[in-house]
């Protein structure tokens, strides 16, 4: 653009040249942008140190007994796909929204948390049968460590994300909602995503990498 | 909009009331205005600075001659860590947020950050963070029931951190206070990149940005990405002590290297995130006080992209005595070898940028030509010390707190006065004495230098850092004594320097708009700044706007 | 989060909205830190900070929902506009150069070269001379500028090295021709950009910071090889060097850089009226 509006120029003294046009990104979604490129290199360590643990248990548990293919993961694979088309029903969510329909918003809006609650009661139920059958706590050993660590994580940021589209959820039953805070509930659902995202990393290093 | 909750300080001015102490200090905690927020950063961040001082002062006390007994052991370790992480986290961090909060947006033409109550919830954060790491010295179980701080060093290396090596709270501080004030620094850090990436003014593309504003940029990226690994191996580090995780725990497996890599690869990245704003400080005052203009705009630019690049791929140097493979050490010493080039080309162009230039030797140029031949000096140790064999040699030893130093002090901190004398007058409306200005300077370049020159020599002879004392038949006397003196030259040095700061903001000379006769968008508000920064936002041709009006016959977009 | 633009548009009364002050992200902060405080002191701080964290985020959910909230901030005196400078810009060389500058002549590589050569000759003959008054002997500045890379020179007597050694004769000849090149050449591209004194800077100050340098180091890179060196002629030495190759180079004529020209002319482009304008093109 610099060289554009220098050929431009005359050889005459000052007028000042034309100013392009420039677009301003959206500061929320470049916000929302950096903040989950920092969330994934927070969830990048976490990943990094897992994977550097495997196979170094000294003591048992191991992954691949209490991981078993033939069972736990049947739950975990549910519970995954639960999590995983909750996105799409926040994305219809947020497109209802950009059209103005609070109703149907809110229906899509609804599927999204009880989809995500199902999901975290599914990772409850996992971690109580890990920890009452097969004894694997934290402080067991180090893939009990990594385990809940990871997945902990991974739950905490699920949970925050449930509380804040819950709050969504009541100011839209409370009729707060209006078709000009799309952008900001866009935000929110970018956020979903991601946390969506990182679910398939995590899935991918604890139950497929890990396990083999 | 309610009067009632924001003090309405024209109310005030309107029905002649002075304002009452209260509602002066309400208007402070609960402004979002990123002006005052950059003061109130950049004052704690001095305030931490006299405290860190101090602590070091203490220890040049100790080690000045063998067999001081000034403090204990006990007291020693606490002191350099005490130091160390003050410095890196409650100093370096938020004075560099701090006058970048105050002038990017002066800079870019906008009227406040892009998340203007996130910032202010950034710099509380940071401020309770740490306050929160000083309450140790009370709050802290140690060994005995008494309050204690952090004894670990500011890298706190696993296992020495782990329950059974330190017991009581004072680590747990360490863990919660710095792990709170990065979470305000990543919140800070997102709320630069988004207001850099979203309100430029009008005519401002990226390449009509000041090197400040591009420099700040990659700063805040580097936060960005930099800081999550620490708080997650601090979180580790926190399950280990509270839940009996077993991350760090070598007994069962556990990794002490893993946490050298985890916190280096913050740590590394985390020295580029300091030293990037000496480069925007020096790089907006060696052209103003050369009257040219910066010397290879686009190559400073790439340059400082390919450092941000590369320091996130050097960690490893921190561990070269470790004893990891030749393979991985080769490849690290090569990257940080990469390192050097594009630091020498910025190197080089401020040179270029003052060849041939116009000089004025006022305060803030003296302090850029410390920080040049200081920061040169201390690249070229750091050089020396990405050799594996010669780090193997002087690894832990004073010659890398030499280097360290000299980076980070002659560095950060003399480019940081730099600043400070520079922009002091637009923040405050009045001019710091140019000859207060001048004893400062020369008092901490000789100063400094005594410091932390000879610690090179002791270094080389052997002494290994983090001693609280030592035998006399090492020869290590003479050199220790001379840095212990030198530790005087630098207190009275920051004496003139609080002295000119308090005194000029009470009552010194006006400085008016443009004192400096310079050539960016700040210069361009009345001083101090109104509260929107500009009625009108202003529109850019150039990388100097101000030029651009003063010399409407010669404009700088013709040649951009 | 304020996702919504400022409005500089004109508003009535005149002013412009800023975020109104909200003590929130305060009290937000101060409860996040509560909450550490209390892990490690006692768990009633963790519920209050708890507390005060949700009282702050409500807070602050209230300054954005459903819209920001603003305070109109009244307008303030401008900045007094920027004049014109009445000062004309001084240009270097009737160019529009005053942007940059680069060294515009500098002397021609060959004259570092030769001036290197001929330094360096005349260096060697000096140090010759002081081994031939202090040792009585022609090798002994050659044994010793050869310690420098080969082994076990440094530990011999004076006796030793005041003897012929054709090795370190070789040697040292391959030290000093390089070195002498090498320095020769950095002063060729140096000293046309040193302001003042050119010759003072080869002569004297160049030689002087490396004996300097030397001396102080030579104990820690070389311990033995310290006691053997006669510093006197050492810096003699050197100084002679700087004061021939220096002479050499600044007496050689100066030749212009491509720096600043025009691109035609870089290109090679000949034709009247080119060197008129100047880089005004660039």
């Amino acid at each position: 653009m610099s060289q554009a509006s220098a050929n431009a120029m005359p050889a005459a003294v000052s007028t000042d040249p034309p100013v392009a046009k420039r677009r301003n990104l959206n500061r929320g979604k470049v916000g929302m942008a950096c903040l989950i490129c920092s969330e994934i290199t927070f969830f990048g360590t976490l990943l990094a140190t897992y994977l550097y643990y495997i196979g170094r248990d000294i003591s048992g548990p191991f992954p691949h007994e209490v991981l078993d293919i033939s069972v736990a993961p049947m739950k975990v694979v549910f519970n995954s796909i639960f999590l995983l088309t909750s996105s799409i029903w926040i994305v219809l969510a947020v497109k209802a929204l950009r059209k103005g329909n609070i109703k149907m918003f809110g229906f899509w809006w609804l599927l999204t948390i009880l989809f995500g609650v199902e999901f975290l009661v599914g990772t409850g139920m996992e971690w109580y049968g890990l920890i009452a059958e097969d004894g694997l706590t934290i402080r067991t050993n180090l893939f009990g460590s990594g385990f809940y660590t990871v997945v902990g994580f991974h739950a905490g940021h699920v949970c925050c994300g449930l509380i804040l589209l819950t709050i969504v959820f009541v100011l839209t039953a409370c009729g707060f909602m209006h078709k000009r805070h799309a952008h900001k509930v866009d935000m929110l659902s970018w956020y979903w995503h991601f946390v969506d995202g990182i679910w398939i990393a995590v899935f991918t290093i604890v139950y497929i990498i890990g396990y083999v | 909009m309610t009067v009632l909750d924001g003090p309405n300080r024209e109310l005030q001015k309107a029905s002649g009331h002075r304002a009452t102490f209260f509602s002066y200090l309400h208007e402070w905690v609960a402004t979002s205005d990123h002006k005052k927020l950059g003061i109130m950063y950049v004052t704690s961040g001095l305030l931490f600075f006299l405290i860190g001082g101090l602590e070091a002062s203490m220890m040049r006390w100790q080690l000045a001659w063998s067999g001081l007994e000034v403090v204990g052991p006990e007291e020693f370790n606490r002191l350099f860590t005490m130091h160390g992480t003050t410095m890196v986290f409650l100093v370096g961090m938020p004075i560099l947020l701090g006058v970048a909060n105050y002038l990017v947006p002066l800079m870019i033409g906008a009227r406040d950050l892009a998340f203007p109550r996130l910032n202010a919830f950034g710099f509380w954060l940071f401020l309770f963070g740490g306050l929160l790491l000083y309450f140790s010295y009370f709050g802290a179980q140690g060994l005995y029931g008494m309050g204690s701080s952090p004894d670990v060093g500011w890298f706190a290396y696993a296992p020495l951190t782990e329950r059974t090596f330190t017991r009581g709270h004072s680590t747990d501080y360490w863990i919660l206070g710095i792990g709170i004030s990065g979470f305000g620094s990543i919140a800070t850090g997102i709320n630069l990149i988004t207001t850099i990436m979203t309100m430029r003014c009008p005519g401002m593309s990226l390449m009509k940005m000041p090197l400040f504003v591009w420099l700040m940029f990659i700063d805040a990226i580097l936060i960005m990405i930099a800081m999550p690994p620490l708080t997650a191996a601090q979180v580790m580090l926190l399950f280990d002590r509270w839940l009996g995780a077993q991350f760090f725990d070598t007994g069962n497996g556990g990794s002490a290297v893993l946490w050298q890599n985890l916190f280096w690869f913050f740590g590394h990245p985390e020295v580029y995130i300091l030293i990037l704003p000496a480069f925007a400080y020096v790089s907006e005052i060696i052209p103003v006080f050369s009257r040219k203009v910066i010397f290879g705009y686009p190559l400073m630019v790439a340059a400082t992209i390919a450092i941000g690049f590369i320091s996130l791929g050097v960690w490893v140097h921190h561990m070269f005595a470790l004893g990891l493979s030749p393979m991985v050490n080769a490849i690290f010493m090569g990257s940080t070898m990469l390192i050097a080039v594009p630091t020498g080309i910025k190197m080089f162009n401020w040179i270029a940028t003052l060849y041939g230039g116009k000089l004025r030797f006022q305060t803030p140029m003296l302090f850029s030509m410390g920080f040049l031949t200081q920061f040169l000096l201390g690249g070229l140790t750091g050089i020396m010390l990405a050799v594996v064999p010669f780090d193997w040699q002087v690894s832990d030893s004073y010659f890398v707190v030499g280097h360290f130093h000299y980076v980070l002090f002659g560095g950060l901190v003399f480019s940081i006065f730099a600043a400070i004398y520079y922009w002091l007058p637009k923040v405050s409306g009045r001019m710091l004495s140019e000859t207060i200005g001048k004893w400062h300077f020369w008092l901490l370049f000789i100063g400094f230098n005594l410091t932390f020159g000879p610690m090179h020599v002791s270094g080389m002879l052997g002494m290994p850092r983090r001693i609280y004392t030592y035998h006399p038949d090492r020869g290590w006397e003479l050199w220790n004594l001379l840095s212990s003196i030198g530790v005087l030259f630098q207190i009275a040095g920051i004496l003139f320097f609080a002295y000119n700061v308090i005194n000029s903001v009470l009552r010194g000379k006006k400085a008016g708009d443009d004192p400096w006769d310079a050539w960016t968008l700040e210069w361009t508000t009345t001083s101090p700044p109104p509260e929107y920064n500009f009625s009108e936002i202003p529109t850019v041709h150039s990388r100097r706007p101000l030029w651009d009006q003063k010399h409407p016959e010669d404009p700088d977009w013709k040649y951009e | 989060m304020s996702t919504e633009e400022f409005r500089p548009r004109t508003p009535e009364p005149p002013g412009i909205d800023l975020p109104a002050p909200t003590s929130s992200p305060f009290t937000c902060a101060f409860g996040v830190t509560l909450i550490a405080a209390g892990l490690v002191t006692q768990w009633v701080v963790t519920i209050i900070g708890a507390m005060l964290m949700l009282v702050g985020a409500i807070g602050w959910f209230r300054e954005v929902h459903p819209d920001n909230r603003e305070d109109r901030i009244p307008l303030e005196p401008d900045a007094d506009p920027v004049a014109p400078r009445t000062q004309q810009v001084r240009r270097l060389m009737g160019q529009a150069r005053h942007r940059q500058r680069v060294p515009a002549e500098i002397h021609p590589y060959s004259a570092g070269i030769w001036g290197g050569i001929i330094g360096g000759i005349v260096m060697a003959i000096v140090a010759t001379i002081g081994s031939l008054i202090e040792h009585g002997s022609l090798w002994y500045a050659c044994n010793i500028l050869s310690a420098t890379l080969l082994i076990g020179v440094e530990t011999q007597t004076v006796e030793q090295l005041s003897q012929f050694n054709a090795t370190s004769l070789i040697v040292g000849l391959l030290i000093q021709g390089i070195m002498s090149v090498f320095v020769g050449l950095i002063y060729g591209v140096t000293l046309p950009m040193i302001p003042r004194f050119p010759l003072l800077f080869a002569a004297l100050f160049v030689p002087l910071v490396w004996s300097g340098l030397t001396w102080a180091t030579i104990s820690v890179i070389n311990p033995a090889l310290k006691t053997n060196i006669d510093w006197y002629w050492f810096i003699g030495a050197q100084v002679t060097f700087g004061i021939i190759a220096g002479l050499w180079i600044i007496r050689t004529e100066k030749i212009g850089t491509m720096q600043n020209w025009t691109y035609l002319e870089r290109f090679g482009m000949e034709s009247p009226g080119i060197r008129s304008q100047g880089g005004e093109d660039e």
